[in-house]
C-alpha cells in the first residue's frame, strides 16, 4: 500500500496535464469570462475567455482555484477531460467596501455584520432599500410605518440604544455619511447592503455608530463585456384590511342604548322603551339630529371613506449600462423612474434620477473615481387629516360636498372638515438631491495606499400647500385662503484622508491605517404662510396677491454643525487563523460646549478561524469561526446648542420681545457612550451548504442623552441631560441552507431570529421615574414614553383593566373610592393594585412593553430549471401595542364612529362579554384610561411571494440577451395577527397596502 | 505629521459653532438693551395666561359663573372645577395647565431681578426694569398663592436657602409685599406703552395684597390696604368713565379707569379667543362669524343673571346688567332655536363683556381680541370702601359706593330707592359689597379670590352654582386647589405628603 502510494505520487510529480473546461454561473447558467484560474499553491494562472473557457497546464493531481468578482471561490481537481465548473454567486459579491475615508476588505470587518446582496434585494419589487432588506438580517427591525406613497420605513438595529435622540442608524453610501431621506436611494443601483451591528464593526464611525451603521455600496461594472440591463415592474395596490365599522342603523341602536342606560341609571324603574321612542321622534331629540333620523328611517347608511379612495398603481423602471476593463477602470451609468399613485385620491409620488459610478486608472499607481447620484422626487399630498375624518365619519350623514364640516347629532364640529372638500387642498412637495463621492488613491509602493476622498450632499426640498377659500379650514380660521411655502436646503460635505499600509511577513499579515476627516453640515430653511386670496385660481403660486399681510407668518433658520475625526486602525492576522483589529477614533463635535467637545472611542475585535486548523482538515465543518469584540460607540444626535439656554426675538403684542424656547441649557452635556460587547460564532457544514451565524451582545449605554421635562417652578420646560443608563442584551441567529442543490432543482431556505431585552438601570439622582406629559392640555401623564428604573424603555404605564363589572361585583366595588367615578354593571373595573380600596396614582403601573420578545424573517427559494418560487415572511412575537384607534371606537356613546365589536356589548342579557356597555355621559372609566386596549402586536406576514421564470441558453443566444427574467410578486398578501387596528407594525393612522406586481429583468 | 499638527490647531476652530438665530442666556442678561425686550416678553406671557380657555379656569366653579351644560357633559376633568368632585384632584389637567403657564414667567422675572443686581449700567432705565420685573413676579406670586396657598419662592440670590419647596405663607406674602414696594418705588406714574405697569398699578395691587392676604399669612392689614387705595383716590389720576358701556367698547381702550389692562387685538397671536369660550353654540351654528357666537365654556349662574325679584342680583335700572350679560340672541333678524341635542343652556343668558363686534361678519369669533382688564379704578373704589368699612368707617364706605360706583350704574343719577343706607351695619355692608362687586366686576377674574378671602366660597358656590349644587360635594378644603401631580413628581422639594389637605394624589 505504502509502495503504491509512493509510486503514485512519483507519477503525479512526473507529469503535467492540460486541464481544460468551461466556467458557468450557477444562477444563470451563462459562461463567466475573466475568471482567474490558478494552480493551488502557485502563482501560475490564466483567465477564462469570453465563452468562459480555459486551458491550463497543471501537474496532475493538483487543484485549480477559480476566483471571480461576485462569485464564491471554489477549488477543483485538475483533470484532462473537459471540466465543468459552476460558480455560485458570492453572498458578499464585493470584496471590499469603502467606509469613511478608508477602503477595507470585507473580511476585515471583524465584528458583527449582516449582509444583503443584490440577489436578495431583487426579490422584492420595492422602491426603497429599507423595505428590500426587511426581515432579511437578524438584529435589524424594519417597520413600514408610513404606508403613503413614497413613505419611508423605520429601522432599528439591536433595539433601542439611545433613549430619545438618534435611535436611527447612520447610512453610509459609498463612503458618504447621510442622515435622512433614505428613500431617494434606488434599490436597483445597490450592489450590497451591509449592516454593522457591534462596536468593532462600527468602530470606524465610532462617534456616530451607536445605533448601528447601514453601509450601502452601489453597483460597479464587472470586468468583461459591456452590459445593458433593464428592470421594470408595475403593480396594483389595495388596502390590506379595513376596520369593521358600525353602519347607520347599528349606530342608532348603540346611541339609543347609551342614552337609555343613562336615563335608567338616573331614573330607576322608568319606562325604557317609551324613552327610546321619544328619542326617535321625527323632529330630532337630545340624542338625534332630525337629519340623522331621516337617514335612519330610510334605512340608509353612508360610507364617506369610499369617496376619497382610489386604486393605487405603481411602476418602476431602471436602465443601466456598465463595462469594466482589465486595468481596473470601469463605468456604470443608470437611470431610474418611479411613479406611485396613492390609495387616496390626489396623492402620488414620482422619482427619477441617475447614478454614475466611474473608476479610472490614471497611472499604474494612481486611480480616481466617483460615485454620483442625482434624484428628483415629486409628491402630491392628501391633507393629513382626511383619511381619519373620512373613515370615522358619521354613517347617518348623507354624503355631500356642500357642507364645510361633518356633524354628529346634527351638530357640526369645526374639527371635522368635510373630507370631500379637503381633496381640493393643493399640497405638493419636491426634492432634488445630489450625492457625490469622489476619490483619488495613490499606491506609491505595493501595500501602501494614500487616499483622499471628498463627498458632497446637496439637497433642497420644497413644500407647497394651498387651502382654498371656501373650505372649513379657511372659514374656521378666517384665512380667506391660505398658502404655505417651505424651502429647505442641506449642504453637507465630508473630506477624508487616509494612509494605509498592508504587508505580509510569512504568515503574519498586518494592515494599518490612519485617517483624518472633516465634516460640515449646513442647513437652512424658510417658510411663508400667507393668508387672504381673492381667487383660488393661482393656488399657492402667487403670494404677492395675498392681502391679509398683517397675518403673514414668516420663519427661517440657519444651522451649522461640524465634526473632526481622527481614526487609527490596526489589523493583524496570522495565517488567516487568528485575527485582531484595534481601532481608535477621536472625535470633536460642535454640538457640545467647550470642554466637552471631544470623545474617544476605542474598540478591539478578535477572531479565531478554527476551520483552518490542521486538526479540522477533513472535518464536515467547512467554517468555524469564533468572534469577540468590545468597544465604545458614541452618539451626538441632540438638538443644536442644547448646552445653552436660548432666547429668540418674536414680534407680538406690538413689539419685539425675547422669548426663551423653554429649554434650560446644560453646559456639561457630553457624548453619549455605549460600551458594547459582542461574541459570535460562524458555522458552516457540508461545504457551507448550511451556514449558521450566532451573535450575543451586551450593551451598556451610559450618559444617555435625553430631554427631561422640568418642574414648572424651574421656569423652563425641559433640559437635555446625560441621564442614566440603559442595559441592552440580545441574541441573534442567522441560518442559511441549500437543502437541494442539483443542476435542475435547487431549494434554499434562510431564516433569522433576533431577540433583545432592555432595562433602564439608572436615571438621574435618586429618581426612579421620568414621566412623559402630553395630551390636550400638555400636562397629562401619557401611557407611553415614560421611563422607569429597572423597566424597559418601551414600557406602557396605566391602570390595569380587571374586568367588566357584573351585578355580583357591586358589593365589592362599593367599598372602593374610584375618585369621582361610578361603576355599574357593564362598566370597566380597574385593578386596585395595592389593595388600599382607593384608585389613585399608586395603582398606575407598568402593564407591559412594546418590545417584541423575538422577531425576524424567513425566506424560501425554489428553482426548477428556469422556474423560481420565492417567499419572504416576516414575524414579530410578544410585542404589545396601545390600540388608540380601537379604544376610540369603543366609547360606547354612539356619538362617534364605533367598532363592530360594539354589537357584542354588555347588556343585562349579554353579560358574558368583554365589551363595556353603552353609556352616554361621564363618570365611568373609559377604555383609554386602563390597559384595556393594549393588544398583542404579534404577527406573521407573507411580505413577498414571487413566481419567476428565467429564460435559458438557446433562446437567449438567439435573442442576443444575457438574461431575461419575468416575475409576478404579491406583497403583503396575508398577515396573521390578533391586533384589531389597521396593522400591528404600520399602526393605525392609515392602512397598510398590499400589491400585485408584474416585472421583468432583461440584460444584453 | 507636521500637517496634522497644523490641522489640529485649526480643528479647534472648525468645531466652534455659535447659534446664528438665537441669543444665549449670557447675551440676553448681559445688558439692558437685551433685558428690556425680555421683560416685554414676560408681559406677553403673563397676558397669555388670561386668554382663551385657560383665562377662565379660576372663574369656573364660582357663584357668578359656571361651565355650559354641553362642556360639563363632555369633559369630566374640567367639569370637576364646577362639581368639586373626585375629578378635582392633583391630576386635574385643567388646573395643572394654569400652574405650568405661570411659573416660567415668575422664574424669568426672578432671573431679570437677579441679573440687574449684577448689572453695572448707569441710569434710571435699570430701576424701571427692576420695578417692572418685581411687579410681574409679585402679581403672579400673589395669584398663585391665593389659589394654592404655600408656594415655592423663586429667588436666584436665595436659591440655596429656598430651593423649590413650598414656603410658609408669612414669608410668601412678605416677599410679595417687598416686591411691590420695589415696584412702587421705581415705576413711573405713566407709561406711554400700555403694556407696561405703572406706579398706580403697583399701589393698587399692594392695597389688594393687604386686603386679600390670608389671615394665616399675618399680612392682612385693612388699614395699610386703605392707605394704599386712598393714595390713588386722592391722587386723581384715575377716574371712572361716565358711561359703563364705554368700558366694553373696543374703540375706547386704556381709558382713565384702566389701572392695568392686557393688550389684545384681532390678529393671531395677539387675539384672545375669549368669545370662542363665552359665546353661544346656537349662534355659532347659525353663523360662524356672528360676534356673539361661541362654545359656552363659561356662562353666568342663574344668580348672576337674574333680577333681585327672582332671587338674583340685578335691581331695576342698573345699566350694568345689559352691558355685562347678553339676554337677547336675535342676530340679523334671525332668532335661533335650541338644537335638542345641545346641552340645553345655549340660549340662556351669556357673558357679554368680551364680545368683540369688530369681528362681526368678517372674522371668526376665535379672533376676538378686546383688551382684558387686570385692574380698573372701580375695583379700587370698591376695595377702598371695603377697607373703610373694616376700619370702622362704614358710613364713609357707603357714601363712596353710592356716589361713585352705583351712581354711574344708574347713568349718573342714583334714584333714592337704590341708595345704600349710610346707617347699615358693618356686617350688612360686607354682604352688600360682595354682591356689588359681582354686579360691577363679574367675569373679570376676581370673584374666586373675593369668595376665598371672605370665607364664603363653600356656602355661596353651593347655593348658586348649578353644577356644584347638583354634585353636593364641595368642602372647606376646596378653598385651595391641589398641587399638580407632575409638580410633585418632578420637583424634588415637594413630596406627596406636601399636598394640600383633602386632595388625593391621583
Amino acid at each position: 500500500m505504502a509502495l503504491l502510494a509512493i509510486i503514485f505520487s512519483f507519477d503525479v510529480h512526473a507529469q503535467n496535464l492540460n486541464a481544460t473546461g468551461q466556467v458557468t454561473g450557477k444562477d444563470d447558467g451563462l459562461p463567466v469570462p475573466g475568471v482567474s484560474v490558478t494552480i493551488k499553491g502557485t502563482t501560475q494562472g490564466v483567465s477564462t475567455d469570453v465563452d468562459g473557457k480555459f486551458t491550463i497546464s497543471a501537474p496532475s493531481g493538483s487543484k485549480l482555484v477559480f476566483t471571480a468578482v461576485g462569485y464564491q471561490t471554489i477549488e477543483a481537481d485538475a483533470a484532462g477531460a473537459p471540466m465543468k465548473i459552476v460558480l455560485p454567486t458570492s453572498s458578499n459579491n464585493l470584496t471590499e467596501v469603502t467606509v469613511v475615508g478608508v477602503t477595507i476588505k470585507k473580511g476585515d470587518l471583524t465584528g458583527s455584520v449582516g449582509s444583503v446582496d443584490e440577489k436578495v434585494l431583487k426579490e422584492r419589487p420595492v422602491t426603497n432599500v429599507n423595505q428590500a432588506i426587511q426581515g432579511r438580517v437578524s438584529g435589524v427591525l424594519i417597520q413600514n410605518n408610513d404606508p403613503r406613497p413614497g413613505g419611508g420605513s423605520s429601522i432599528k438595529i439591536r433595539g433601542n440604544n439611545s433613549i430619545q435622540f438618534g435611535s436611527n442608524p447612520i447610512y453610509v453610501v459609498d463612503g458618504q455619511v447621510i442622515e435622512g431621506g433614505f428613500n431617494t436611494i434606488n434599490p436597483d443601483d445597490v450592489a450590497s447592503v451591509d449592516i454593522l451591528k457591534d462596536a468593532s464593526a462600527t468602530a470606524l464611525y465610532g462617534s456616530r455608530g451607536a445605533n448601528g451603521v447601514v453601509l450601502i455600496t452601489t453597483k460597479r461594472a464587472k470586468k468583461g463585456e459591456g452590459k445593458i440591463d433593464y428592470n421594470a415592474w408595475a403593480g396594483v395596490q389595495s388596502f390590506t384590511r379595513n376596520i369593521p365599522y358600525l353602519n347607520a342603523q347599528q349606530i342608532v341602536d348603540l346611541r339609543s342604548d347609551a342614552y337609555a342606560n343613562r336615563y335608567i341609571d338616573e331614573n330607576p324603574g322608568a319606562d325604557r322603551n317609551a324613552y327610546i321612542q321619544s328619542l326617535l321622534a321625527p323632529g330630532g331629540s337630545a340624542a338625534f339630529g332630525a337629519g340623522e333620523l331621516e337617514v335612519y328611517r330610510a334605512g340608509q347608511s353612508y360610507n364617506w371613506l369610499d369617496q376619497i379612495r382610489q386604486t393605487g398603481i405603481q411602476q418602476n423602471h431602471t436602465m443601466s449600462f456598465s463595462k469594466g476593463s482589465e486595468d481596473g477602470s470601469s463605468a456604470y451609468v443608470s437611470f431610474n423612474y418611479t411613479d406611485q399613485k396613492g390609495l387616496l385620491k390626489t396623492s402620488n409620488y414620482k422619482r427619477f434620477g441617475g447614478q454614475v459610478n466611474l473608476d479610472q486608472k490614471i497611472k499604474p499607481w494612481l486611480k480616481i473615481g466617483t460615485n454620483t447620484n442625482f434624484t428628483r422626487t415629486e409628491e402630491r399630498y392628501i391633507d393629513g387629516g382626511v383619511f381619519n375624518i373620512a373613515s370615522n365619519a358619521n354613517p347617518l350623514l348623507p354624503i355631500t360636498d356642500t357642507i364645510p364640516y361633518l356633524s354628529w347629532k346634527g351638530i357640526q364640529s369645526q374639527d371635522l372638515y368635510n373630507p370631500i372638500r379637503s381633496l381640493n387642498i393643493d399640497g405638493r412637495g419636491n426634492q432634488n438631491r445630489l450625492l457625490t463621492t469622489n476619490y483619488v488613491v495613490a499606491t506609491p509602493m505595493p501595500g501602501l495606499n494614500i487616499r483622499s476622498g471628498f463627498s458632497v450632499e446637496a439637497r433642497n426640498q420644497n413644500y407647497f400647500n394651498y387651502v382654498p377659500r371656501d373650505l372649513g379650514q379657511s372659514l374656521r380660521n378666517s384665512t380667506q385662503g391660505s398658502a404655505t411655502h417651505r424651502k429647505e436646503n442641506w449642504m453637507n460635505w465630508q473630506w477624508d484622508n487616509s494612509v494605509s499600509y498592508e504587508k505580509a511577513y510569512g504568515k503574519h499579515n498586518i494592515q494599518g491605517a490612519l485617517s483624518f476627516g472633516l465634516t460640515k453640515n449646513d442647513y437652512d430653511y424658510n417658510q411663508v404662510d400667507a393668508w387672504g386670496f381673492a381667487t383660488d385660481d393661482f393656488s399657492y403660486k402667487y403670494l404677492g396677491g395675498a392681502f391679509l399681510k398683517d397675518r403673514f407668518v414668516l420663519g427661517s433658520d440657519f444651522v451649522t454643525n461640524s465634526l473632526v475625526s481622527y481614526v487609527a486602525r490596526f489589523n493583524y492576522n496570522y495565517d488567516n487563523k487568528y485575527f485582531a483589529t484595534l481601532t481608535g477614533r477621536y472625535d470633536g463635535s460642535s454640538r457640545f460646549g467647550n470642554g466637552n467637545k471631544w470623545g474617544l472611542f476605542p474598540s478591539l475585535a478578535l477572531a479565531y478561524n478554527i476551520a483552518r486548523e490542521e486538526f479540522m482538515q477533513g472535518s464536515k465543518l467547512s467554517t468555524l469561526k469564533l468572534r469577540a469584540g468590545y468597544g465604545i460607540a458614541g452618539n451626538q444626535n441632540i438638538p443644536n446648542f442644547a448646552y445653552r439656554s436660548l432666547y429668540r426675538p418674536t414680534f407680538t403684542n406690538g413689539s419685539v420681545t425675547y422669548v426663551s424656547d423653554g429649554r434650560l441649557g446644560n453646559p456639561s452635556l457630553r457624548w453619549e457612550k455605549q460600551k458594547q460587547l459582542n461574541v459570535g460564532v460562524d458555522l458552516g457544514i457540508l461545504d457551507n451548504r448550511i451556514t449558521l451565524n450566532a451573535d450575543y451582545f451586551i450593551i451598556h449605554n451610559d450618559d444617555l442623552l435625553m430631554q427631561r421635562t422640568l418642574s414648572a417652578t424651574t421656569g423652563f420646560t425641559n433640559r437635555i441631560d446625560n441621564v442614566g443608563s440603559l442595559l441592552n442584551k440580545g441574541l441573534e441567529l442567522n441560518l442559511n441552507a441549500q437543502i437541494i442543490n442539483q443542476k435542475d432543482l435547487q431549494w434554499s431556505f434562510s431564516a433569522n431570529i433576533s431577540s433583545y431585552r432592555n432595562r433602564i438601570t439608572k436615571l438621574y439622582g435618586n429618581v426612579d421615574a421620568i414621566y412623559n406629559y402630553g395630551g390636550f392640555t400638555g400636562v397629562e401623564i401619557q401611557r407611553e414614553g415614560n421611563l422607569f428604573l429597572n423597566k424597559s424603555l418601551n414600557s406602557i404605564y396605566t391602570y390595569k383593566f380587571e374586568k367588566i363589572a357584573q351585578e355580583s361585583d357591586m358589593a365589592r366595588t362599593a367599598q372602593i373610592d374610584y375618585g369621582g367615578r361610578t361603576i355599574r354593571p357593564g362598566d370597566i373595573i380597574p385593578v386596585d393594585v395595592n389593595g388600599d380600596n382607593k384608585i389613585d396614582d399608586a395603582d398606575r403601573i407598568v402593564v407591559g412593553n412594546t418590545d417584541p420578545k423575538f422577531y425576524g424573517g424567513f425566506a424560501t427559494d425554489v428553482s426548477y430549471k428556469g422556474f423560481g418560487l420565492n417567499a419572504v415572511f416576516n414575524y414579530n412575537v410578544g410585542g404589545k401595542r396601545v390600540n388608540y384607534l380601537y379604544e376610540s371606537l369603543l366609547g360606547g356613546t354612539g356619538e362617534y364612529a364605533a367598532h363592530e365589536d360594539e354589537l357584542n356589548r354588555w347588556t343585562p342579557t349579554n353579560t358574558n362579554t368583554n365589551i363595556p356597555r353603552a353609556y352616554r355621559g361621564s363618570g365611568r372609566y373609559g377604555a383609554g384610561e386602563t390597559d384595556y386596549s393594549v393588544q398583542s402586536a404579534a404577527y406573521l406576514r407573507l411580505s413577498a411571494l414571487t413566481v419567476s421564470y428565467n429564460f435559458n441558453g438557446a433562446f437567449m443566444k438567439k435573442a442576443k440577451m444575457s438574461n431575461l427574467r419575468l416575475y409576478l410578486t404579491g406583497s403583503n398578501l396575508f398577515t396573521a395577527t390578533g391586533y384589531k387596528g389597521y396593522d400591528p407594525e404600520g399602526g393605525d393612522g392609515y392602512p397598510t397596502a398590499k400589491m400585485i406586481v408584474a416585472g421583468v429583468n432583461v440584460g444584453f | 505629521m507636521a500637517l496634522l499638527i497644523v490641522l489640529s490647531g485649526s480643528c479647534k476652530k472648525f468645531i466652534e459653532e455659535e447659534p446664528q438665530t438665537a441669543l444665549t442666556e449670557e447675551q440676553v442678561f448681559s445688558k439692558l438693551d437685551n433685558i428690556e425686550p425680555l421683560l416685554l416678553g414676560l408681559y406677553t406671557s403673563w397676558r397669555n395666561t388670561k386668554k382663551d380657555r385657560g383665562g377662565f379656569m379660576f372663574t369656573l366653579g364660582s357663584d357668578e359663573a359656571q361651565q355650559g351644560a354641553y362642556q360639563v357633559q363632555t369633559d369630566d376633568r374640567q367639569a370637576g372645577l364646577d362639581r368639586y368632585n373626585g375629578f378635582l384632584t392633583a391630576s386635574n389637567t385643567a388646573l395643572a395647565q394654569q400652574w405650568d403657564s405661570r411659573w416660567p414667567v415668575i422664574a424669568a422675572a426672578a432671573r431679570i431681578i437677579y441679573s440687574l443686581s449684577l448689572n453695572t449700567e448707569e441710569g434710571a432705565r435699570k430701576n424701571t426694569i427692576l420695578g417692572e420685573a418685581s411687579f410681574i413676579r409679585a402679581a403672579l406670586d400673589f395669584e398663585v398663592s391665593q389659589y394654592w396657598g404655600e408656594i415655592p419662592l423663586i429667588d436666584q440670590a436665595k436659591f440655596d436657602e429656598y430651593g423649590t419647596r413650598r414656603q410658609p405663607l408669612p414669608l410668601v406674602y412678605q416677599t410679595i409685599i417687598s416686591d411691590l414696594e420695589t415696584a412702587v418705588q421705581y415705576l413711573p406714574e405713566t407709561q406711554s406703552d400700555k403694556r407696561r405697569a405703572t406706579k398706580g398699578a403697583a399701589i393698587a395691587l399692594l392695597g389688594k395684597v393687604y386686603l386679600y392676604a390670608p389671615e394665616a399669612s399675618g399680612a392682612r392689614d385693612y388699614a395699610k390696604a386703605r392707605d394704599q387705595f386712598k393714595l390713588l383716590v386722592d391722587g386723581g389720576r384715575y377716574q371712572l368713565v361716565s358711561n359703563y358701556a364705554d368700558l366694553w367698547d373696543p374703540s375706547k381702550p386704556n381709558s382713565t379707569e384702566s389701572i392695568y389692562e392686557f393688550q389684545f387685538n384681532n390678529t393671531y397671536p395677539d387675539n384672545n379667543q375669549t368669545q370662542w369660550q363665552m359665546g353661544s353654540r346656537s349662534l355659532a351654528e347659525i353663523d360662524q362669524y356672528c360676534y356673539f357666537g361661541g362654545y359656552d365654556l363659561m356662562v353666568p349662574t342663574q344668580y348672576c343673571y337674574s333680577d333681585a325679584g327672582n332671587g338674583g342680583i340685578w335691581e331695576n335700572g342698573d345699566l350694568r346688567k345689559n352691558e355685562s350679560i347678553r339676554y337677547d340672541f336675535t342676530y340679523k333678524g334671525r332668532t335661533p332655536t335650541l338644537n335638542p341635542s345641545f346641552g340645553g343652556d345655549e340660549l340662556d343668558p351669556h357673558v357679554k363683556k368680551y364680545e368683540d363686534p369688530r369681528t362681526d361678519g368678517m372674522l371668526s369669533f376665535w379672533l376676538s381680541g378686546k383688551n382684558i382688564f387686570y385692574m380698573r379704578y372701580a375695583d379700587v373704589l370698591l376695595c377702598y370702601a371695603e377697607t373703610l368699612n373694616e376700619t370702622g368707617s362704614t358710613s364713609q364706605g357707603v357714601d363712596l359706593v353710592n356716589n361713585t360706583i352705583r351712581k354711574r350704574a344708574w347713568g349718573g343719577t342714583l334714584p333714592a330707592a337704590n341708595m345704600w343706607n349710610a346707617g347699615m351695619s358693618a356686617a350688612e355692608f360686607r354682604t352688600n359689597i360682595l354682591d356689588e362687586r359681582m354686579r360691577e366686576l363679574c367675569f373679570e377674574g376676581w370673584r374666586r379670590m373675593d369668595l376665598i378671602r371672605t370665607g364664603k366660597l363653600v356656602d355661596l358656590v353651593k347655593q348658586r352654582n348649578k353644577w356644584t349644587k347638583q354634585s353636593g360635594t364641595i368642602q372647606a378644603f376646596h378653598n385651595r386647589y391641589p398641587i399638580p401631580l407632575q409638580e410633585i413628581k418632578q420637583n424634588d422639594d415637594i413630596e406627596e405628603s406636601d399636598q394640600n389637605p383633602g386632595y388625593l394624589n391621583n
